[in-house]
């Protein structure tokens, strides 16, 4: 058995994302977006009901919840030092609005989105791709360069980075374009396991204290 | 000789910098071994995944982690060490030095509840525990940073009178709760008995015990060994994408108390932040983890 790797070019086809399947390997070459704010999301909502325009043209793209430092050099050009992923359930209550509204293709994290996340995923055909937490090395090793910061008066880890990326790998398919979710599939069925997992403690205990 | 300022505020900077680039040994191995009994293909991946990321960033000498969370210390003080420091003084100096001259730089992560501001420094930061340790001439101090990732599904329920049935079924719960967010495989560290805050300290330094070491309580041990068959049978998995480990242990401590029993429970990410350090009044730093 093995895992089934994807190498695939930005901004990600409908074709290519429909043709990825739960626990696929993905790696990520072209632009991505990236930010690790609340406030970031709250602002992008805002943006959408039209309070002032978006830091970038979105549509098609892919974001992802990444926290990073970046470095501004004499010259002004910006580059991260490192990067990683941070919990995408913080985001829960502003994705169902932001992958349609901002046409997103492809989103991720680490922990996975809710049930609602993944309906709306299925309706615009995006997926959501895990990256390893603790990956930093790893996932620093994929940038080429920053080219691109919305609202650079935000702290560094909250503004939106433009990241152009080599082989940005390997992430988890952990969400499909169906809406079919590792994270809501794992958990009902730990829910389901539920009352065997403590019928067989209690046999255990029981066999212990005999 | 006794131990002096300088000593503490290098040892202070030292452990939480030793602590973001280096998985400890113990974790490594455990995450090696549970890539022989894992039986998902993309969970077998995503461990090894997880050591490649800690080789790299010890070859490299940077973060395993972008998040360095906040600074959590433990300090035990042997009661031979001869003391000629101010320790709190010495320990908060520590950690502003750590975070003027640390390459590469943290992110401003340590948050006021009230303001939302974030920063590097704030009140009660670094948060340090004391104790003291009979008989030893030496002072150890270990360093266990913590971030929201795993920090936010930490739990405690007071009971009264609980069975062990009741105990075990709320420990399941929380990793049912907690599911896939934590960066699993973690390590569990559960606390049970004692007072409401006494309970809470008891789970932590439990994340802290080496992990594959088997507890000397023959029922606790008994009890670890079910808790993680049970937790590694609901089917999380590396970093939440399914898998039959979800967790690397299950590490668990009592106190006696009244009749009403606290239960902690908290985690430690797969990479188990936590470095060691023993010094010595002549000068000695032993460095572990
Ligand atoms: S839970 Fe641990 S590994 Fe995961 S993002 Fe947080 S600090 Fe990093």
């Amino acid at each position: 058995m093995s895992v089934t790797e994807h190498d695939l070019t930005l901004p990600l086809s409908q074709e290519a994302a429909q043709k990825l399947k739960l626990g696929d390997f993905v790696y990520l070459t072209g632009e991505i977006f990236a930010t690790a704010g609340l406030p970031t999301h709250d602002r992008l909502l805002k943006c959408l009901e039209g309070a002032e325009p978006l830091p970038f043209d979105m549509s098609g793209s892919a974001l992802f919840h990444l926290g990073s430092l970046n470095e501004e050099a004499e010259d002004g050009t910006l580059s991260i030092v490192y990067m990683n992923p941070t919990t995408s359930t913080r985001f829960n209550a502003h994705m169902p609005r932001l992958i349609p509204g901002l046409g997103l293709r492809a989103t991720g994290g680490k922990g996975g989105l809710d049930a609602t996340c993944a309906r709306a995923m299925a309706e615009s055909g995006c997926v959501y791709l895990s990256f390893l937490g603790g990956g930093a090395p790893i996932i620093t090793a994929g940038i080429r360069k920053v080219t691109g910061i919305g609202w650079p008066e935000m702290i560094s880890h909250y503004r939106i980075a433009r990241i152009e990326v080599e082989r940005l790998g390997p992430l988890t398919v952990g969400i499909d374009a169906r809406g079919n979710s590792i994270y809501d599939r794992t958990s009902k069925a730990s829910l389901e396991k539920r009352a065997a997992i403590l019928e067989g403690m209690r046999a255990e205990r029981d066999s212990f204290e005999a | 000789m006794p131990i002096t300022d300088d000593m503490i505020i290098e040892a202070t900077g030292e452990l939480y910098s030793r602590s973001l680039r280096k998985v400890p040994e113990d974790a490594k191995a455990a995450l090696a071994a549970a890539m022989e009994t894992e039986s998902n293909e993309t969970a077998r991946q995503t461990l090894k995944l997880q050591l490649k990321s800690a080789e790299m960033s010890e070859n490299k000498d940077t973060f395993v982690c972008s998040d360095s969370g906040v600074p959590v210390y433990f300090v035990k003080v042997g009661s031979k060490a001869e003391l000629a420091c101010d320790f709190k003084a010495s320990i908060r100096k520590g950690y502003e030095v750590l975070v003027e001259t640390i390459e590469p730089p943290l992110l401003k992560h340590v948050t006021n509840p009230i303001t939302l501001e974030r920063g590097y420094h704030g009140k009660d930061m670094p948060i340090v525990s004391y104790d003291f340790e009979s008989g030893a001439d030496y002072v150890e101090m270990v360093c266990s940073p913590k971030a929201l990732g795993s920090g936010r599904w930490a739990a405690l329920e007071l009971f009264t009178f609980p069975t062990l049935e009741q105990i075990e079924t709320y420990i399941l719960d929380v990793a049912i709760k907690a599911g896939a967010q934590h960066c699993p495989p973690v390590l569990m560290g559960v606390g049970i008995g004692g007072t409401f805050d006494h309970c809470a300290g008891l789970a932590k330094k439990q994340t802290l015990r080496p992990i594959g070491e088997k507890n000397p309580d023959p029922v606790l041990a008994e009890m670890e060994a079910r808790l993680t068959k049970a937790i590694n049978g609901l089917g999380f998995g590396p970093m939440g994408t399914g898998g039959d480990t979800t967790v690397l242990g299950v590490h668990v401590d009592f106190s006696s108390g009244h009749g009403f029993t606290p239960v902690a429970v908290c985690f430690n990410c797969w990479i188990n932040r936590r470095a060691r350090v023993r010094i010595w009044g002549d000068g000695r730093m032993e460095w572990s983890e």
